[in-house]
């Protein structure tokens, strides 16, 4: 028997009926296809409006418009198929795995491997291979990640690491050895690609950096904000789901660029899941889970206030996010409690 | 020696559902699919987690904790994180019950 207890709906005290939670989690490929059409033509929506700023100023809002719609579903996407939930065709899912976990510069298996991980010991000191900063959080690791800086840089590692072979204890664990192959294998042709994408204007060739490349870099502190509230301030090292994870209300665009992630401790108790559905389990949960914090903006800007007041000494109770207890203090020195596993 | 056991009516089993089935102490999964009753081991071979509210697609069950799947018929492991195939038992359908044919 492990000697640990995988943090779910069960270790959570939370109940489903079979009945109700089958007819939830029941996979199609409709949903996920309409999803994906929309993405698209978003896409090409908000590419024609950077194709026609092209040598204007504006160019730089165009982008940062289409880079959002490019990275945050793009992160999204990557990981709802790596749970395998998107679509009910396996092909389908893997194939979108492949494209948007390029987007968003991760090799496929390690994304859904160490996404595994993240599962079954979501928020557990050491052991949750996705802990993407220490804790508590301080103002200067929050704004360098929402740069984009620390993410590239793990991205950019994660890859060397598995191209090379150089494989960390944590990817050690939680990959099966069957897989590193694999991984190496997949990392090479994503670099190679990389590389290629890199090249192409000393070919002349420039629309990867205007549709592509800057849009990936502006697009990413959205996403990084919205990663950075799934856990933050909250409880480390709990069995429940409801101590360790947040969810927010947001509104409909956010929602579907995010597909419905925002329903975080929903999807974490019941990652099987579909997005399309984590309303109707929101839904069904209602009463035995924490009210979700209020909109998007306001939950990263008190985040953000609280990791800046934190950093400066002072108080760190936030006016209305959840906190676990422990985060919340009067000021004064920081004591570490753990250190980022990203 | 072999032995079939009584498990359950096929009522019990919604169609495309399972139910977990305990006998000997060992924990058992019995599925209704499109293609008959099957039978496996309960526990899920990539980490300790129960199939009982896994989803039945098809002939594939589905592990709720990480998406693993597995062949119902033969307990074959389809696709990641599960590597390791799951272990089958015989099944048939008799007077009305289903039986599974367990080890011991
Ligand atoms: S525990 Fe079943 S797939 Fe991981």
């Amino acid at each position: 028997m492990p000697d640990y207890v995988p943090t779910n709906a069960a270790s959570s005290g939370v109940r489903l009926d079979k009945k109700t939670l089958k007819s939830i989690a029941t996979r199609t490929d409709r949903p996920g296809l309409i999803w994906l059409a929309q993405w698209t033509l978003g896409l090409v929506a908000t590419g024609t409006l950077v194709w026609a700023a092209l040598g204007t100023v504006w160019v730089w809002p165009a982008m940062l418009l289409h880079g959002t719609l490019l990275t945050v579903p793009a992160y999204a996407a990557s990981h709802e198929t790596a749970h395998g939930t998107a679509f009910r065709s396996r092909w389908l899912n893997e194939a979108v795995l492949w494209v948007s976990s390029f987007i968003f510069i991760e090799e496929p298996l390690h994304r859904r491997y160490s996404h595994t991980n993240h599962h079954t010991h979501t928020w557990h000191v050491g052991e949750d291979s996705q802990m993407p900063y220490n804790i508590p959080l301080r103002f200067a690791e929050w704004f360098a990640a929402t740069t984009g800086i620390i993410p590239l840089i793990y991205h950019v590692k994660v890859l060397y690491v598995l191209a090379t072979r150089n494989f960390s204890d944590m990817i050690l664990k939680f990959t099966p050895e069957p897989e590193l192959p694999k991984m190496t294998r997949n990392a090479r042709i994503m670099i190679a690609l990389y590389v290629l994408i890199a090249v192409l204007p000393l070919a002349g060739i420039w629309w990867p950096v205007w549709f592509i490349i800057l849009p990936r870099v502006l697009g990413t502190p959205v996403m990084i904000l919205l990663v950075l509230i799934q856990h933050a301030e909250l409880q480390e090292n709990s069995p429940s789901i409801l101590e360790s994870t947040r969810s927010f209300t947001t509104n409909r665009v956010m929602a579907f660029l995010y597909m419905n992630m925002n329903n975080h401790v929903e999807h974490h108790l019941y990652p099987q899941v579909p997005f399309h559905a984590l309303p109707k389990l929101a839904e069904a949960v209602k009463d035995q889970v924490p009210e979700p914090d209020h909109g998007f903006v306001r939950t990263c800007a008190e985040l953000g206030l609280v990791v800046l007041r934190r950093s400066l000494g002072r108080s760190t109770k936030a006016p209305t996010i959840r906190q676990a207890p422990r985060m919340i203090t009067d000021g004064g020195p920081i004591h570490s409690i753990a250190q980022k596993t990203m | 020696m072999n032995q079939w056991i009584d498990a359950c009516a096929p009522d019990d089993i919604d169609e495309e559902d399972l139910i977990a089935w305990e006998h000997a102490g060992r924990k058992y999964a019995i599925y209704n699919t499109e293609k008959g009753f099957f039978a496996s081991d309960l526990m899920c071979t990539h980490e300790e987690q129960s199939l009982e509210d896994g989803l039945v697609i098809d002939c594939v069950i589905e592990c709720p904790l990480h998406g693993g799947r597995f062949d119902v018929c033969t307990g074959k492991a389809l696709s990641a994180p599960v590597l390791v195939d799951l272990k089958t038992y015989p099944v048939k359908v008799e007077s009305g019950r289903v039986f599974v044919q367990v080890e011991g």
